[in-house]
């Protein structure tokens, strides 16, 4: 069981490393509800 | 084998509990220190801390910081990975009233704030990649064992005689030095003429330090590991320190700068939490006052040098932590006296100066290991990831370019 949840970190360990750098590039939040609250105002 | 206390268990569950909510305070108190634009990425490496480290703590933290000793006093065994043998029973070694699992979980809370102080360093231009890479590293190559150094039995701090009832030197001077470290390495953040912060949101700050201070009652308090005098005694120079250093950094604050800051109350409670977190158990209340006066004086000089300094450790952790972590751990050598805490040991004005002596080459060895150790980490990181973010990401926060998200409309 230790080693299935070694494992099992690892593989989040490794797609941290694998993730882009740059996770974003954008110009305008991607959140929906900060949308929402743009249209309302 | 003792037999749980009901009473002790209680206390140090709750105690682990009021620790937590630290982090998400620290969150608040850094979050509110910077600019708008980067809100969200500072409180986010706090939030994200938790998660992390709660994880790699049961995993392996834990024994590399408290199991059994490897032979030179310097870091734990791989016995106890994945919990293997800390169970609902209480430890040979480690608070034998309580059960084995209260006492691991109430030094994970110790173990996932620290590397979430040194985030205050690095604020508003550090690539959440290379935070991440840095946070699994540091909290495993340097927390841990300093943590066995000093509070495992085994470890060789305290083999020789030094005190840290609550982390003083593991905690906060480790990562003071250590944000200090990272700040010169990661460098100033850009368009400043010269480092300073700007803070976005005092009352948030403050409301950040309020839950700091709840929080520190379980850090310190809890500390003593049992509901008991010596817990009763930690909590009352824990809020006696942290409130005379809070008037200390008001007063000078007022006569120095003209006015009675808001910001200087919060910032000088939180220095002096810091300084007695190592001294909470083993000196009177009335000492706690000259601690918490002294730290409130040091830390606001360390903070003002910091404002004339190139370096850009831009949310003052050095100043507050690293600087009130090498106090606390020196006033403790004064101050210590086992007519308050007969498992500890007298100081100075007791009649043992040699205390002194101790408490300086552990807070020596703690801040060389962890600025040496921050330093290879961050060099490592740099080569899988850029720690810093380019300058356009920079400018535009944070916020929008690490996380595709921001804090406020308008």
């Amino acid at each position: 069981m230790v080693i299935a949840a070694i494992v099992v970190f690892a593989g989040l360990l490794t797609a941290w490393l694998l993730a882009p750098a740059e996770p974003t590039v954008v110009s305008e939040p991607v959140l929906p509800l900060a949308e929402g609250f743009a249209e309302a105002a | 084998m003792d037999q749980i206390n009901a009473g002790d268990t209680a206390w140090v569950l709750i105690s682990t509990a009021l620790v937590m909510l630290m982090t998400p305070g620290l969150a608040f108190f850094y979050g509110g220190l910077v600019r708008r634009k980067n809100v969200l990425s500072t409180i986010m490496h706090s939030f994200f801390v938790l998660a992390l480290v709660s994880v790699t703590w049961v995993l392996w933290g834990y024994s590399l910081a408290f199991g059994p000793d490897t032979g030179l006093g310097l870091i734990g065994s791989l016995e106890w990975v994945g919990l293997e043998g800390v169970t609902g029973e209480p430890s040979d070694t480690y608070a034998t009233t309580i059960p084995h699992l209260a006492f691991m979980a109430f030094q994970m809370m110790f173990a996932i704030i620290t590397p979430a102080l040194i985030t205050g360093a690095f604020a508003e231009r550090k690539r959440f990649k290379a935070f991440v890479l840095f946070s699994v590293a540091w909290s495993t190559l340097v927390y841990a064992p300093i943590a066995h150094w000093v509070w495992s039995p085994d470890g060789w701090l305290a083999g020789l005689g030094v005190l840290d009832f609550a982390g003083g030197t593991v905690v906060h001077l480790a990562s003071g030095v250590a944000a200090l470290v990272a700040a010169l390495m990661v460098g100033r953040r850009l368009g400043l003429v010269r480092p300073a912060t700007e803070p976005h949101d005092v009352p948030m700050t403050v409301l950040g330090a309020g839950l700091l201070w709840f929080g520190w009652f379980g850090f310190n308090a809890g500390s003593a590991l049992g509901a008991n005098g010596l817990a009763a005694t930690a909590l009352v120079t824990t809020n006696t320190a942290a409130a005379m250093a809070a008037l200390t950094w008001v007063t000078i604050s007022w006569l120095h700068r003209g006015v009675p800051s808001v910001l200087g109350a919060a910032l000088g409670a939180v220095a002096g939490l810091v300084a007695i977190t190592p001294a909470a158990g083993f000196v009177t209340p009335a000492a706690s006052i000259l601690i918490g006066f002294g730290v409130g004086v040091a830390c606001y000089a360390a903070s003002q040098l910091r404002l004339r300094a190139r370096v850009d450790d831009a949310l003052d952790v050095f100043a507050v932590h690293g600087v009130g972590g090498a106090f606390g751990a020196v006033a403790t050598g004064v101050f210590a006296t086992v007519a308050v805490n007969a498992a500890g040991r007298d100081g100075l004005l007791a009649g043992n100066a040699g205390q002194v002596v101790i408490q300086l080459i552990g807070a020596g060895a703690v801040a060389l290991y962890s600025a040496a150790m921050t330093a290879a980490i961050l060099l490592v990181v740099n080569l899988v990831v850029r720690v810093r973010v380019p300058s356009e990401a920079e400018e535009a926060g944070l916020d929008l370019a690490q996380h595709g998200e921001v804090a406020y409309q308008a």
